[in-house]
This record gives structure tokens, sequence and C-alpha cells, in this order.
């Protein structure tokens, strides 16, 4: 269930959330990760692992009922996760707002 | 191909994992571990990354099976597993190889580390303390000195290990409250 009251979102949880807008297993979210962030975010194999089974306990993803043929396990978002994310881009915006508000003239 | 073998005690995951890199690193790639025997397979320099890691369950476990298949999924060999240990290897042309890539897993793992030490240190402490009534009643002799001593000296080692631990987790724990 998304809180209003939520905390900021870890990274390794941020990218999770937006790779899953399409089905993925673990190998896939992992380079879609790096190439969205242009190289910059390497999430590593057993963080991902433990971020997976925390995100399906909360109900933020679940599992796609995949081939039979296919035994690597895919995620996909949820409703609760679209809404958990929509909440944490409107508080990044906020950050990013008085961030550029408050520092821009003395950057220059 | 040619193997060779190598013995060695490691106390310390990280610096175990350092030699097996630095051991790929001259094309000689770890290809199997049991009681401080390690068995090396001779193939290209920098042709592999290894990472060392202990798992919160049992190898057998159904847990730490489905573990091991996602990261089978991901690329990722399993080498050998020993009690809970787990050696991991990915081929270096995939680029870095890192297990965890945040503050928390990297902290869980540690104490792990911690715990599976702590409790270690604590036995030790048991044995040794009753090993020092027999000595305290019976006096040193020519079997028990050597005997004695050799428990010492794991004691020591084992505590100060798990000391380093506790410091690694308690200054992540710091840099937390700045970084994730």
């Amino acid at each position: 269930m998304p809180a209003e009251t939520q905390g900021p979102l870890t990274e390794t949880v941020f990218y999770v959330l937006l790779a899953l807008h399409n089905p993925l297993h673990g190998y896939g979210i992992m380079q879609y990760a790096k190439e969205i962030s242009e190289g910059r975010v390497n999430l590593g194999a057993g963080t991902l692992y433990g971020a997976l089974n925390t995100l399906v306990e909360k109900g933020w993803i679940k599992p796609v009922a995949g081939d039979a043929g296919d035994r690597k396990k895919e995620y996909v978002i949820t409703d609760n996760g679209r809404a958990t994310l929509k909440i944490e881009l409107g508080r990044l915006e906020e950050l990013l707002r008085n961030g550029n508000r408050i520092t821009k003239g003395e950057a220059q | 191909m040619s193997t060779h073998i190598a013995h060695k005690l490691y106390w310390d995951f990280e610096k175990e994992e350092a030699w097996l890199n630095d051991k790929a690193a001259q094309g000689e790639n770890l290809v199997r571990y049991r009681w401080g025997t390690y068995t090396f397979e001779q193939g290209a320099p920098r042709e592999w990354i290894y990472r060392i890691e202990l798992l919160p369950e049992s190898i057998r476990k159904p847990s730490s099976q489905r573990y091991l298949q996602f990261m089978s999924d991901a690329g990722v060999q399993t080498v050998d597993t020993y009690l809970s240990w787990v050696y991991f290897r990915k081929p270096a042309a995939d680029g870095p190889f890192e297990l965890y890539s945040d503050m928390d897993s990297r902290i869980a793992h540690y104490t792990r580390v911690l715990t599976l030490y702590g409790t270690l240190t604590a036995a030790l402490v048991a044995t040794t303390a009753s090993g020092l009534h027999s000595v305290t009643s019976n006096g040193l002799n020519f079997f028990t000195l050597p005997l004695f001593s050799l428990q010492i000296a794991i004691l020591i080692v084992t505590a100060s290990y798990a000391l380093r631990v506790a410091k690694r987790v308690r200054a992540l724990k710091a840099q937390k409250q700045l970084f994730e």
C-alpha cells in the first residue's frame, strides 16, 4: 500500500520501479537501470534480489505468470507501485525546485 | 586443462576475495574449495571476477537455492559452496561485478559475518576457559601446552576479526546518515 507519508525511496527501489513499467527479469532490470542512468547505476545482484523480494511483499511489483518453458522469473509494476512512484516524483520535484531556486544565483 | 592446488586459511573473506582476484588476474581461476584447499584451473588472465558471500541460511535451504538460481539467471556462476559461504564469479568482459550496490545490503552482509564470528568467539572463550581450568588444576605438560596455546591463538585471531567487522558495521551505519 502506498502511503502519503512515505519517506524517500532508495535509488535501487526507484530504478526497479521504473524498469518494471515493462516486464523484466533480474538481469534485464540491471541492464535497464545501467542504460537509462548512462552507466552510473550498477545494481548489485545481491542487492537487487533483496529489493525484489521486499517489493513483492509490499505489493509494489508482482511476478509475471510466464511461459512454461521460461524459468527466469519476470516482474512487473503494480498500481500500488505506480502510486508510490508518483508520490516520490512529487518529492523529487520539490527538492529540485528548491535546490535550483536557492543555489542558482551563487552557482554563477 | 592444467590445475593446481593451494592450501590457505582465511578469516577475512575480503582478503580471501582479493587473493582470488589476484590469482584470476594471472589466469589462475578458482574452480573448487574444500577445507582450506583451493583448486585453480589455468585459463586466460583477467577472465573472471570473483566474489564471496555469506548467505543468511544454509546452502541446502530452498531460499538459498532460489538465490543461486537468480544469480545464475543474472549471469553469475556459483563456483563452489562451503557451509553458508558461496564463491561466485562473473566474466570480467561483462563489466564491474559487485554483489551489493547500497549501504543497507552491505551492512546486512557484514552483520551476518559478525554474527558468525561473534558466535565462534563466544564458543572459543567457553572452551578456552574450561581449558584454563584444567591447566590450573593439572598443570601444563608436553601435550597440553601446544594445544592450549593454539586454542588461545585462534581465539585472538577470531576475536580481532570480529572486532574489525563490528567497526566496519559501525562506520557504514554512520555513513548511512549522510548517503544511501
